[in-house]
């Protein structure tokens, strides 16, 4: 992958379920002002390009993409948006700078969702309109449908899934921004209330606000404005059917096929092997499972086991969801793919604080979009040690 | 370095008022032309970019993701990219960098539209485009925007009305000759556009194109795949694009800046130092006729103001010396939104191939551009296409892909007129979609303010402006703001609108006067209403004040100032 492309800046801003009294835009500057800070840069002249990532219905706004230029700094530049998770919009930087048209690129997403009042609806919004919506379902249940089938599928357990948030809302307490750190452990889980059976209620990560801004860079800049470069080693994404009478229930097919262009162009043989650690979606806590077996770290039941055995902690062998994940930190709707790449990001560095992962070279990123949507994209990321010097 | 991209394939549906297909259908037919024109089947394709406006127009949240597998995209790699209208040209520009980073080989790049689907009236999406707390509440429609800023660009040089609608007839006349068109008519005259209904002086029905359903959908490829897939591929030059502000209201709306940027950046790319020369046909975006000349001027194709000039001696003809819109551009075949920006792009392959029919401009043009313009009068995508010297195009292959019958349409349940508006055959939802959105640092106390009977601004002390509305940075030099200032309660009428209908086209008891007005003591200025005047009496340039609303009826919001009147009146 020439020019090769690093992330060189990193800057955050909320990450609180409510954030009353700032708007928006302020919540993307004060992200944006620090990512600018980090990468040393001024982005009215040194950054190429912009990307940004929002869905409409979400922000409450048609054409969303009017209201972003100004607080990123962006005004009278090359600015796009993509209707996507954060991680879409990473990998659309990575092409811009690959393509030859910048050399520098912010990607940046947010989640003001604590402005949305009916957010249920909004987000049922996204069932067919002829065949589903008539039904009356809300994308919980189709949550529930795809853990029972992966359940099935998999022979594991609820019990498995609990264990799940319990672990993520735990590493929370280690992570200074997670807005929903808990003490928790599996009984509470099992005692939380139904949702759409066998989806529990501390199954679900819970709504937040915040703002991640990324400044990505071309190996020759990189260089030059860091002297601790995350490179981006190889990226894929991939949709799959949109339609609940012909996805593929219980399997993450699309994260599949994703992680295998990332790693193809990562050069990464044995994923097993070579990652160090995995930020992945687990909007519900089964989905953790689900990718980590599609990301192909292991089959259902080897992950199973690593869950067991404490080998998923921050001090096992393969630490998942070290930051708390989003049930841990929040679900930041279109932003928790650069959530994840954040972490990766502060890991890599070794600026993870109490929740430093020992030995991180690789780390790998992954994103689902909301239900019922299959889309997914992977990342592959290393420290200079990790990508070979 | 970037590998050579080319287009090599398009097609498009018909575009029409309301499609019997849903948008999936759609996209699904325009693609199938597209793959059909180059002799393609979708396992060749590597990856799908999609584009389509606000999800309002289909009534899905998170659209492309619901339209996906309709446009190809089960299995691949795919992305819904959307910068509002500037979308369709951006969809090829996507294109580009997907297969310039060497991400892809081949890329089906599809854009898709339904409008019908929003009651009462598509123009229901674009009520939620303003700015959610000090523009929505003045209740404004879309119409507003251009009318202010056609009257900006129409004050500015003293242009004539008869110019401008020279731009209507020639493109409705020019898509006579399309054959997916809606509105092509070849005996419209000026006369016609200048007697049609007056909607929001000084916009015309006829000004202005139509709502419209349909998909367009091209192939793009790397060097490689395209010398093997056609000996007459159209390459992708040079591509640009540029957002402005989103604070509208502070800018001067008489030339598109933006526009500007994005044809540098793509003509720099393309190697074009003279576009006036260099650039033989020309697809600008023309949802109103004004708009098309005001974009001929940003894509420095014409001095500022002189584009007019330009319409009415035929000069943007189809064999005049700078052809525009020669497809019959938004006014002509029709403007589903997303999808007519991409057809721009189609426009420009058939056109360069030599395969545009009784569309072909003369004299075997070698390049091309085609621009897009979008969001708050803020956003503007540009494309460069040419084709190889040597590969002369045949003038004698008419071959645009078009779906002319859906082929599944007889085969379905295709719902009347009646039918579709009784609603006893369509599937009806309304989104219960509430928002209460914070104002935040900066115009919470801007509101406050309202409520105390003060405008507030902010002072950026770096370069020296005081902006309203307020905000805790300044845009331009990128940093915090320093101070609240207490501006002037006057201003000066920057463009006015005499509006006669509401958002869903109904007509209003009594017009409505909609102004940006910039606001004395500052820098910024507000969109909002003015009263206490008769609408001949109004002028850009007329001192104004703001009317309050007695103190005990104030809530903290911009209508708070119940309207601006001029100035001293009683």
């Amino acid at each position: 992958m020439e020019p090769r492309v690093a992330v060189v800046g990193i800057g955050h801003a909320g990450f609180v379920p409510i954030s009353a009294g700032v708007s928006y835009k302020e919540l993307m500057y004060e992200a944006a002002q620090r990512a600018y800070f980090d990468a040393g840069i001024d982005p009215r002249t040194e950054v190429d390009s912009f990307v940004c990532c929002s869905e409409d219905l979400i922000e409450g706004t048609s054409i969303f993409d009017e209201y972003v230029p100004d607080q990123l700094g962006a005004m009278q530049r090359p600015v796009q948006t993509v209707a996507a998770d954060g991680l879409f919009g990473l990998v659309t930087g990575m092409m811009l700078i690959r393509s030859g048209i910048a050399s520098v690129v912010a990607v940046e997403a947010h989640s003001k969702v604590s402005d949305v009042r009916s957010l249920g609806a909004v987000e049922a919004f996204a069932l067919d309109p002829v065949l589903n919506r008539p039904l009356g379902i809300s994308t919980f249940t189709v949550a529930g449908l795809e853990m029972n089938a992966f359940l099935e599928r998999t022979g594991l357990s609820e019990e498995h899934c609990a264990m799940v948030a319990a672990k993520n809302r735990t590493n929370a307490l280690d992570n200074p921004r997670a807005a929903y750190p808990a003490r928790l452990v599996t009984e509470d889980v099992d005692d939380s209330s139904p949702v759409s059976w066998p989806l529990r209620e501390l199954e679900l990560a819970e709504r937040a606000d915040g703002c991640i801004v990324l400044v990505l860079a071309a190996e020759d800049r990189a260089r030059s404005l860091t002297e601790a470069p995350v490179w981006l080693l190889g990226a894929g994404w991939s949709s799959g059917s949109p339609t609940l009478e012909s996805r593929m229930w219980g399997e993450a097919d699309s994260t599949t096929r994703a992680a295998e262009a990332a790693y193809r162009r990562a050069g990464i043989q044995d994923p097993g092997e070579e990652v160090d650690l995995a930020e992945v979606d687990d909007t519900f806590a089964f989905r953790e499972l689900q990718h980590l077996e599609a990301l192909g770290l292991g089959e259902a039941s080897d992950v199973a086991a690593m869950l067991e055995d404490g080998e998923l902690d921050v001090d096992g062998d393969l630490p998942v969801n070290a930051s708390g994940g989003s049930l841990g930190q929040g679900n930041l709707f279109e932003a928790n793919g650069l959530v994840r790449v954040l972490e990766c990001v502060e890991q890599l560095r070794g600026e993870a604080g109490e929740r430093q992962v020992d030995e991180a070279y690789v780390a790998v990123a992954q994103s689902a979009r909301a239900m019922p949507s299959t889309s997914a994209a992977v990342a592959v990321l290393a420290n200079d040690a990790g990508a070979g010097g | 370095m970037a590998r050579r991209v080319a287009v090599v394939g398009a097609g498009m549906t018909k575009f029409v008022r309301r499609a019997q297909e849903t948008g999936k259908e759609l996209s699904w037919e325009a693609s199938r032309a597209a793959l059909d024109s180059c002799e393609l089947g979708l396992k060749d394709v590597d990856a799908v970019c999609l584009t389509s406006a606000p999800d309002a127009f289909d009534g899905v949240h998170m659209k492309g993701e619901y339209l996906s597998d309709g446009a190809g995209a089960f299995g691949k790699p795919f992305i819904r990219t959307y910068v509002g209208g500037g979308s369709g040209v951006f969809t090829a520009i996507q294109a580009w960098y997907t297969v310039a980073s060497g991400m892809a080989d081949v890329v089906l790049a599809v854009a898709e539209e339904k409008m019908s689907s929003t009651q009462p009236h598509p123009q229901g999406a674009f009520l939620t485009i303003f700015d959610n707390i000090l523009e929505r509440p003045l209740g404004p429609n879309l119409l507003w925007i251009f009318a202010l800023e056609m009257n900006r660009y129409m004050n500015a040089y003293g242009l004539d009305k008869r110019d401008i609608a020279a731009v209507a007839v020639k493109n409705k006349r020019n898509a006579a000759d399309h054959p997916a068109a809606l509105l092509g008519q070849g005996d419209i005259t000026i006369e016609d556009v200048l007697a049609s209904e007056t909607l929001a002086w000084p916009v015309q029905r006829l000004d202005v194109s139509p709502i419209s359903d349909g998909a367009v959908a091209v192939i793009v490829a790397s060097e490689e795949a395209a010398r093997r897939i056609t000996d007459r591929p159209v390459w992708i030059d040079g591509v640009g694009w540029n957002l402005d502000t989103a604070y509208w209201t502070n800018r001067d709306l008489v030339f598109p800046e933006y526009v500007a940027n994005a044809a540098r950046m793509a003509y720099d790319m393309a190697g074009i130092t003279e576009p006036r020369k260099q650039i033989h046909v020309a697809e600008p975006y023309d949802p109103f006729d004004y708009k098309e000349l005001h974009h001929l001027e940003g894509l420095l194709l014409f001095d500022r103001g002189k584009a007019p000039e330009a319409a009415r001696d035929g000069v943007l003809n189809r064999d005049g010396d700078l052809p525009s819109c020669p497809s019959g551009g938004l006014l002509g075949v029709g403007n589903p939104i997303a999808a007519a920006g991409l057809m721009k792009i189609a426009e420009l392959f058939w056109q360069l191939r030599g395969e545009a029919g009784a569309r072909q401009v003369p004299g075997t043009p070698e390049r091309g551009v085609a621009q897009a313009w979008g969001d708050l009068m803020q956003v503007g995508t540009v494309v460069v296409m040419g084709r190889d010297g040597a590969s002369a195009p045949t003038q004698a292959t008419p071959a645009l892909s078009v779906i002319q019958t859906p082929p599944f349409a007889t085969a379905g349940h295709a719902l009347s007129e009646e039918e579709f508006r009784s609603a006893t055959g369509a599937v009806e939802h309304d989104l219960d979609a509430r928002y209460a959105w914070d104002a935040g640092v900066a115009i919470g106390r801007f509101l406050d303010g309202l409520e105390e009977g003060l405008i507030l601004g902010r002072e950026c002390r770096s370069c020296r402006r005081i902006l309203v509305p307020p905000r805790m940075f300044c845009e331009r030099c990128f940093r915090g703001t320093d101070a609240w200032v207490e501006v002037e309660q006057t201003g000066i009428v920057q463009t006015f609108s005499i509006c006669h209908v509401r958002w869903d086209m109904q007509p209003l008891d009594e017009p409505e006067i909609p102004a940006v007005i910039s606001i004395d003591g500052s820098d910024g200025g507000l969109l909002h209403m003015l009263g206490n005047v008769a609408p001949d009496d109004v002028s850009v340039g007329l001192a104004v004040e703001a009317v309050w609303r007695p103190e005990s009826e104030r809530t903290g919001s911009i209508l708070d100032i119940a309207h601006f009147r001029p100035r001293g009146e009683a």
